[in-house]
């Protein structure tokens, strides 16, 4: 599309001055389909109209304003586009792993918009995913809320720049084997990523009393008190003890969870999300009570020993509990199925399918801090969109459009073979295998190269 | 006796009295008579006389009077243009030594100099003009370079450097710029991409305290005393936008970022070592920023390796895509010109032999060739702040200069001289063998004496860490061939390749090999300089680099 653009732009021999692209933004009108509001019930036989990228109307027998073009969705299902809370899809980077605390490391510096990834998990309805750090250190880098407007190249393009600051913590075994057994630095146990955890908040406060301090004595005649050393790393640390920042914790047992909840007490900090949260079950009360609750896998663990205590029903207890839950994927290949993952909790739990869909939608939303622009069709929000051939959380369930803003990005009937957005001038082109490496999970990407000396046993099959 | 005699005289006139080595030049006049000079980029071309004298154009026109010691070189069947510029490259640049790690290292907080963050370090220091590199480029019409330090994200401060005669100072500007590069540090912080662009941040902000701090300390008594470090010194010039950044960025997203971290910051930005680029022209457009982009154009391996017979429509799908990018990367430098970007080369990666080969692909593409000898001489000359100097044949100029047989960029036109800081270069003019460049050595044993038969063992320094392996040739009907044994790229252990195109030109030996990685196929280049039973050089691959090779003949063959 943007090629186009350029080959008109050529063409006309105007000026190429703009240095971003703008965000684009759709009309349309989605004529008689079963509306998923996810928040306000369903509607049958409803269209919804969009204008400019947001939905103004949701009812029966809309018509489309002059220009708007409308789709038939007779038959067919339209729900909220899926909210992926924990992902590393569209990142060059995942990982800087060589030290306990990294946060000043933005992974919206290193946003591909191109990776094939993005619009692989457009088919499967998926218009927001958070473009998560990895989890080798206690305190990783700011994640990046990324809006899957698949075709373009720049990356702020993919940026939802509406959406709060988010940061990457971890607990347990990843930290502590990079970082202890790895590389002989603290923390070597769960009590030092608590030390790593509480050391650095008081750092950081002291870090502000002294700008605090330097920025009053500034303005005094005959000021000697000089500048402290810059840190964007104590000054992120401060902005989530000022509430500016949502902490997602990558975590598994009860007690470290538990841990947290204490920390994020004793420091007064309420923006909490966990990660993984496989023990969640055992305090899902806290979590509800004390964070933004929880994001966790349907079915998935064992893969290493902080694991193996799980349930499938984790995530219905966690709900029950009034624990705001979501499914992610931590998974190219688990975020083309969310809306199957969200249906295991029917299986194991009985949720309705209002609370199936909400973990994948309005919850994961809560939990990012944009619940009030997606997550839900709703007059007003942006149009984040799937319409499905037959109900989303039924195994026979295909989606067949996606929209971002109300553009359509993924369309099944005009997807081609091969939608890969830039392709190298000197590419081989040689037979594709069925397995590739987007199975493996990236939590722990480009630290295996990285602390080389530790490579072995526990590297090969874990990455989480 | 007389004809003895008669013979002595003339030599020591040719090569000058008291010099032992006969090297030293007789005059440091020169007069190029009547040649069509083109003294800028767009300039039709007319005859005129170049007078030149101690490294400085005295004048160019037609009625110049010619000083009895002007040496003549007649140019009536000669062209000559301004001596090209390389916007930067690392010609002439050794690896400077890895820094010990203190005892007390911690890869969370290593110090500046082992993380790769030395921008105290000069160019000047790591450069020699003696390289066999220096005298490939000059060959191929070059005559000035911005040279890079060799090292981690900011290696060190540029220089300009004059190709001229090794032996004397050839620097112009000792700091031209701070170099920078998205190159981690591997097993330490920073270690990834994001890593070092949040180093580079903070070491920003951090010096820009330290100016603070030592205007404070300046201004105002009882203030404590400014500890600025070796890093924070040298950034300074960064801060207070009195030199550049050169940043090396190959791919659109690298452009981006670089561009997103001056916006944010505010320095001055030179963005070099632009390989894709089509896509942000626009971006490069509205940020100003002057680039320099690689004299190479991707190699077409993969576009001749495609087939016509017997693959799928699915495969042949994936070709066309190949092919497109291919076609396009050629067309980008021509979409610079148009969109009236500020641009030149740098000679990064590109080999010296290819430089007629790649702008010719460029111009057959829709680059002008006013636009290509702008990109040679006038661009590079104002990015680099220089266009007082050079760039341009007149008056009171360096004497840069390039004689040809024919206009610049005509299939058979060839280098006869380079004139770099007023020392001419004699290169020799192959008649009709424009295309053999790499001739397979036939010819009897050990030519010019030199010994390149048998088992060699090399080591090459790359940022992977070391490598190496066994180099065997042998002539097989007079022709070099044999093969090279490598760490597989793939696994462990080594993989051999058998060697290709190898030619032994005077002491040069230089073979290419293939190596399959990851799917893709690349070739690399080993060419250096045979000294006995030694040889040093460089080891290129492509997109990637070059790196110094050694090799020693552990085993010559004794069949010759």
């Amino acid at each position: 599309m943007k090629k186009h653009f350029y080959l008109l732009v050529a063409f006309l021999g105007l000026g190429v001055g703009m240095s971003h692209a703008q965000i684009q933004k759709g009309s349309l009108l989605i004529k008689n389909a079963t509306v998923l509001t996810v928040t306000k019930g369903n509607l049958e036989s409803s269209d919804v109209l969009v204008q400019n990228g947001v939905i103004t109307q949701i009812g029966k027998n809309l018509s489309a304003p002059a220009g708007v073009s409308a789709i038939d969705a007779t038959g067919k299902y339209l729900m909220p586009g899926i909210i992926d809370a924990h992902s590393h899809v569209g990142l060059d980077v995942v990982n800087e792993a060589s030290a306990p605390i990294t946060a000043e490391i933005r992974m919206k510096d290193v946003v591909n918009p191109t990776e094939i990834g993005i619009y692989r998990a457009l088919a499967g309805g998926v218009t927001v995913s958070h473009a998560m750090h990895g989890s080798a250190n206690v305190v990783g880098g700011q994640n990046a809320t990324l809006k899957h407007r698949w075709g373009t190249e720049d990356p702020a393009d993919i940026i939802m720049h509406d959406a709060p600051r988010t940061i990457k913590f971890a607990l347990g075994e990843n930290p502590t084997r990079v970082h202890g057994r790895g590389n002989g630095i603290q923390p070597r146990s769960r009590m030092g990523v608590e030390a790593v955890i509480r050391n650095g908040f008081n750092e950081a406060l002291q870090y502000k009393k002294a700008w605090e301090k330097y920025n009053l004595a500034k303005t005094q005649k005959g000021n000697t008190l000089t500048p402290p050393a810059y840190s964007e790393r104590l000054q992120t640390l401060a902005d989530i003890l000022d509430g500016k920042i949502i902490i997602h914790c990558h975590s598994y047992r009860a007690d470290e969870i538990y841990m947290l909840i204490n920390v994020i007490k004793d420091f007064n900090i309420k923006k909490v999300v966990f990660q993984h949260t496989n023990e969640g079950f055992k305090v899902a009360p806290e979590i509800a009570e004390y964070t933004m609750g929880a994001s966790v896998f349907a079915d998935w663990w064992a893969y290493k020993m902080e694991v193996y205590y799980s349930t499938a029903y984790n995530a219905a207890i966690l709900q029950k509990n009034g624990a705001i839950t979501s499914i992610n994927s931590d998974s190219a290949e688990l975020i083309r199925h969310l809306y199957h993952e969200a249906a295991k909790t029917q299986r194991y739990g009985g949720l309705t399918d209002e609370e199936a869909l909400a973990m994948i939608t309005i919850n994961p939303a809560k939990q990012l801090g944009i619940e009030d622009k997606v997550g839900s069709i709703e007059v007003g929000k942006q149009a984040d969109l799937v319409i499905f051939e037959g109900h989303p959380l039924s195994s026979y369930a295909v989606p067949q459009m996606t929209f971002v803003d109300g553009v359509k990005y993924f369309d099944r009937k005009a997807d081609k073979d091969d939608q890969r957005l830039s392709v190298a001038a000197t590419e081989m082109v040689e037979p594709i295998f069925l397995r590739a490496n987007e199975e493996a999970h990236r939590c722990m990407q480009d630290v295996d190269k990285y602390f080389e000396a530790f490579q072995g046993a526990f590297f090969v099959n874990e990455k989480h | 006796m007389l004809g003895l005699l008669v013979a002595g005289w003339l030599n020591q006139s040719a090569w000058a009295q008291s010099d032992p080595t006969g090297k030293r030049r007789v005059t440091s006049t020169y007069a190029i008579t009547n040649a069509t000079v083109f003294k800028a980029p767009g300039d039709p071309g007319s005859k005129a006389t170049i007078l030149i004298k101690d490294g400085v154009i005295l004048g160019v026109g037609s009625s110049l009077t010619l000083p009895k010691d002007a040496k003549v070189i007649a140019g009536d069947s000669l062209f000559v243009y301004p001596g090209f510029i390389d916007g930067a490259g690392t010609m002439g640049i050794s690896k400077p030594k890895d820094v010990e790690r203190p005892k007390d290292f911690v890869s969370s907080t290593p110090p500046d100099e082992v993380a790769g963050i030395t921008p105290w370090r000069m160019a000047t220091d790591s450069y020699s003009g003696a390289s066999t590199l220096v005298d490939d480029w000059r060959k191929a019409g070059f005559t000035l370079s911005q040279v890079i330090p060799d090292g981690g994200m900011l290696p060190g401060k540029t220089a300009l450097v004059l190709l001229g005669e090794p032996k004397t100072n050839n620097f112009l500007k000792a700091n031209a710029a701070i170099a920078a590069n998205f190159r981690s540090s591997r097993g330490m912080y920073p270690a990834t991409l994001a890593g070092v662009m949040a180093k580079f941040r903070d070491i920003y902000q951090n010096t820009a305290l330290v100016i603070e701090h030592e205007r404070l300390f300046a201004s105002n008594s009882g203030v404590k005393r400014p500890q600025a470090s070796p890093t924070q010194t040298a950034f300074m010039p960064v801060v207070q936008k009195q030199l550049p950044v050169l940043f090396t960025a190959g791919s659109e997203l690298e452009i981006r970022r670089a561009i997103a971290l001056q916006k944010e910051l505010g320095f001055k930005l030179i963005l070099t070592g632009l390989e894709d680029y089509a896509s942000v022209i626009d971006v490069i457009k509205s940020s100003g920023t002057p680039v320099l982009i690689k004299l190479q154009v991707p190699d077409d391996k993969s576009i001749k390796s495609q087939k016509a017979d017997g693959v799928t429509e699915a495969t042949k799908a994936q070709y066309a895509r190949v092919k497109e990018s291919y076609d396009n990367a050629l067309k980008q430098a021509a979409q610079l010109e148009k969109a009236g970007i500020l641009f030149g080369f740098s000679t990064t990666d590109a080999k010296a032999a290819d430089v007629q080969k790649t702008l010719k692909a460029m111009i057959s593409n829709g680059l002008s060739e006013k636009a290509a000898l702008a990109a040679l001489t006038t661009n590079p000359a104002t990015i680099l702040g220089v266009s007082s100097m050079a760039g341009t044949l007149e008056k009171g100029k360096l004497a840069n200069l390039v004689l040809t047989t024919d206009t610049l960029f005509k299939e058979e036109t060839q280098i006869k001289h380079v004139i770099a800081d007023g020392y001419v270069f004699d290169y020799e003019i192959k008649k009709k063998s424009v295309k053999a460049e790499a001739t397979p050595a036939k010819s009897e044993a050990a030519p010019n004496g030199v010994q390149v038969e048998g088992v060699w063992e090399y080591t090459s320094e790359t940022p992977a860490g070391s490598s190496g392996g066994e180099i065997t040739l042998k002539r097989e009907n007079g022709v070099l061939a044999g093969n090279i044994t490598f760490d597989d790229p793939s696994g462990s252990g080594k993989a051999s390749a058998p060697i290709k195109n190898a030619s032994l030109t005077g002491k040069t030996l230089s073979f290419e090999f293939d190596v399959a990685a990851g799917g893709m196929s690349l070739t690399v280049t080993i060419s250096g300089e045979i000294n006995g039973k030694n040889m040093e050089g460089a080891l290129s691959v492509p997109q990637m680099g070059s790196f110094p090779v050694k090799a020693t003949l552990s085993s010559p063959s004794q069949a010759n």
